[in-house]
């Protein structure tokens, strides 16, 4: 299996949308991930399907953050300065991929994970609040992950 | 899974739709001839609406006079429950809406998604109905005497809506009509009529009694007999001034119509020395460029004052100012709105494309210097370049050139030199118009006095687009306003209420 969190974005982009988009996207090809690490390392299965049930919720979060804040009155559609193609992780689980390589693959895209949503609240900042409340509030538990898949890499 | 498939969003539309007529609950067929709507990124016909005509416009009239007495009766919380759940219908549909607004327009989707929202917001203020209309009164005016006000509905409401924002403008007017117990007549514009139809679709679901909104679509056959029309009591337009003042207000004026008629602009953006350039820039570039500057709010003019500089500062802080205005301006992404890196769509039309390059051309007969040139069209996509043009800067504008006066209505901006504050504000009202204007600065001097002085409706203190919330009323004055009270919030429950006194003495 071959997994690209966040996949391949051929340009840079500022507008509000492709960030939400990015965001989303993120959010769903992670819980594809940790769906497909649940089926495969009974070890983690509880915490893998907890993550991929917290990213459904991440992306439903910053969905309606998005579109309850968007406003044509606001500096809404030109974020600068992000450029997306830092956060891009590939990751490919291979059949014979150990349990310990996958954890170090999911720690690795939580930390790509954790810096988009950090670097998108501070780029965010001028919109209303919760916006970058939001991208914060995903980046400490994208956060939280990291140290719990440590924990589990610790303990093999 | 790559985002070579999720850039260009899916479009809503599939095959072009016939619109009809909601008229007393039901949709009718039209029988006046059909128009093309044209997607103007693509070109695509879309959508065909019908040019109504007189007599569909009397039968709509027919059956929200028809629906009035009982509606009246509705209790106000009754009324606002229609509207939460139109809210909700809304809020399901919402990325299907502002797609559609993206098809019809031209515009990007964010602006799509920010005038749903907005247009919503306008249903969610509305709900409050039940307080929003309370009257008042006051004991013992004289012995044993007590006073009262009522605000009660008056019958059918006429809205002719714009092209501008398709979704969310007649959304200025409608909710607080119909929360108040009237009854509304809609005659979207007939360049993009879709997103009128999918909200009377959504009318029709919530379970609004028949006759209570009704939509007829058409051009000047149906504003025509709106406004000569007996029974109806009042007209919201939003449009340009000459069709708004010489039409709209005075024929409002002679039938005894109540009348907002919100009209053209030529907003003024100042810079101060001191302002927050990064900020300023950024705001700048929404201001003039967003919605392809098709909004009566969008920045025109960009005055850079040089209030307690040198000539030698003052140059140096003006050449600043361009060069981070025009590098700014020279990236901005042009293409068709549902690609979501794009931040600049068409204009809404080839005729309307023809007449900004009139006006481009115009300023330069007239002196001014062209730093950036919409009309070498460079787009994001392969999309036909009959409606696109990109931004374009224009420096030593002056006040009384036709690109510094007049409303253009596309990505053109105007920069302009003014030596102190006093200048620029006798600037703006030299102008005719007064929609909006905005002053960049870190000092709350300047500010005040800008605030205190200007004579527009809607005044932005560090903010590019002025664009009041639902819950303040849409300001405007001069050539941009006429009427007296404004849509949106409180002003439009007045509007659309008539205040009764009540004085009783019990024997």
């Amino acid at each position: 299996m071959s997994f690209k969190g966040g996949s391949r974005l051929e340009k840079p982009n500022v507008t509000a949308s492709t960030i939400i988009s990015f965001a989303e996207k993120l959010e769903e090809d992670s819980a594809k991930f940790y769906d497909e690490l649940a089926k495969r390392y009974v070890e983690g299965k509880e915490i893998f399907l907890s993550f991929s049930e917290e990213s459904k919720k991440n992306k439903t979060l910053i969905t309606r953050t998005y579109q309850e804040t968007i406003s044509d009155a606001l500096e809404a559609c030109f974020i600068e300065g992000l450029n997306l193609s830092e956060y891009l992780t590939e990751i490919r689980l291979e059949e014979d991929t150990s349990y310990s390589d996958a954890l170090k693959m999911a720690m690795e895209l939580e930390e790509k994970a954790r810096k988009f949503y950090s670097d998108a609240a501070e780029k965010s900042e001028s919109l209303l609040a919760t916006i970058p409340s939001a991208f914060r509030k995903v980046a400490e538990r994208r956060n939280n992950r990291k140290s719990k898949l440590k924990s589990l890499l610790e303990g093999i | 899974m790559g985002y070579v498939n999720m850039v260009l969003l899916e479009e809503p539309i599939k095959e072009a739709i016939t619109i009809k007529n909601y008229i007393g609950g039901e949709w009718v067929e039209s029988e006046g001839e059909l128009i093309d709507v044209v997607n103007p990124a693509t070109m695509k016909t879309i959508a065909k609406v019908p040019i109504s005509t007189k007599d569909e416009l009397d039968a709509a009239v027919e059956a929200a006079k028809e629906a009035f007495p009982e509606w009246r009766r509705t209790p106000p919380l009754a009324r606002a429950r229609c509207l939460f759940r139109l809210k909700e219908l809304m809020e399901e549909r919402f990325e299907e809406l502002s797609r559609i607004q993206t098809m019809e327009h031209g515009k990007t989707i964010d602006e799509s998604r920010g005038e749903t929202r907005r247009g919503i917001e306008n249903v969610e203020v509305a709900t409050g109905i039940p307080s929003l209309m309370m009257g008042y009164n006051l004991e013992d005016i004289a012995a044993g005497i007590d006073e009262y006000v009522l605000y009660q509905p008056l019958g059918v409401f006429g809205i002719i809506g714009p092209f501008n924002f398709p979704f969310m403008v007649p959304l200025w007017f409608a909710p607080y009509a119909v929360a108040t117990g009237n009854c509304i007549i809609i005659k979207p514009s007939s360049e993009d009529p879709i997103s009128q139809m999918k909200i009377a679709e959504l009318v029709e679901e919530a379970g609004f009694p028949p006759g209570v909104w009704n939509v007829v679509n058409g051009g000047r056959t149906v504003v025509s007999a709106m406004l000569d029309h007996p029974d109806i009591e009042g007209i919201c337009f939003v449009g340009s001034t000459p069709v708004g003042r010489d039409v709209v207000y005075r024929r409002c004026g002679e039938t005894g119509k109540r009348v907002i008629a919100q009209c053209g602009a030529k907003n003024f953006l100042l810079v101060m020395p001191d302002a927050n350039l990064e900020r300023t820039i950024a705001a700048c570039m929404t201001s003039f460029y967003g919605n392809t500057g098709q909004r009566c709010l969008s920045g025109a003019n960009l005055v850079i004052v040089g209030e307690g500089l040198n000539e030698h500062e003052y140059n140096a802080f003006y050449s600043k100012v361009v060069n981070a205005f025009v590098e700014s301006a020279s990236k901005i992404r042009v293409g068709y709105g549902l690609d979501t890196t794009v931040q600049m769509g068409p204009l809404r039309d080839k005729s309307k494309k023809e007449r900004v390059i009139g006006f481009i051309e115009k300023g330069i007969e007239e002196g001014a210097k062209l730093r950036l040139d919409g009309r070498n069209v460079k787009l994001v996509g392969d999309w036909p370049h009959d409606c696109f043009l990109n931004p374009t800067v224009f420096e030593d504008v002056t006040p009384d050139m036709t690109i510094g006066r007049e409303e253009i209505f596309g990505p053109v901006a105007s920069v302009m030199r003014a030596r102190n504050l006093d200048e620029a504000i006798e600037m703006i009202h030299s102008n005719p118009y007064g929609n909006a204007a905005s002053i960049f600065t870190s000092s709350g001097k300047w500010a005040r006095e800008f605030q205190y002085r200007v004579q527009c409706g809607n005044i932005g203190i560090n903010i590019g687009i002025v664009a009041p919330m639902a819950f303040f009323p849409f300001g405007g004055m001069k050539d941009s306003f006429f009427g007296v009270l404004h849509g949106q919030g409180r002003e439009a429950i007045r509007f659309f209420t008539e205040a009764k006194v009540v004085i009783q003495r019990w024997f």
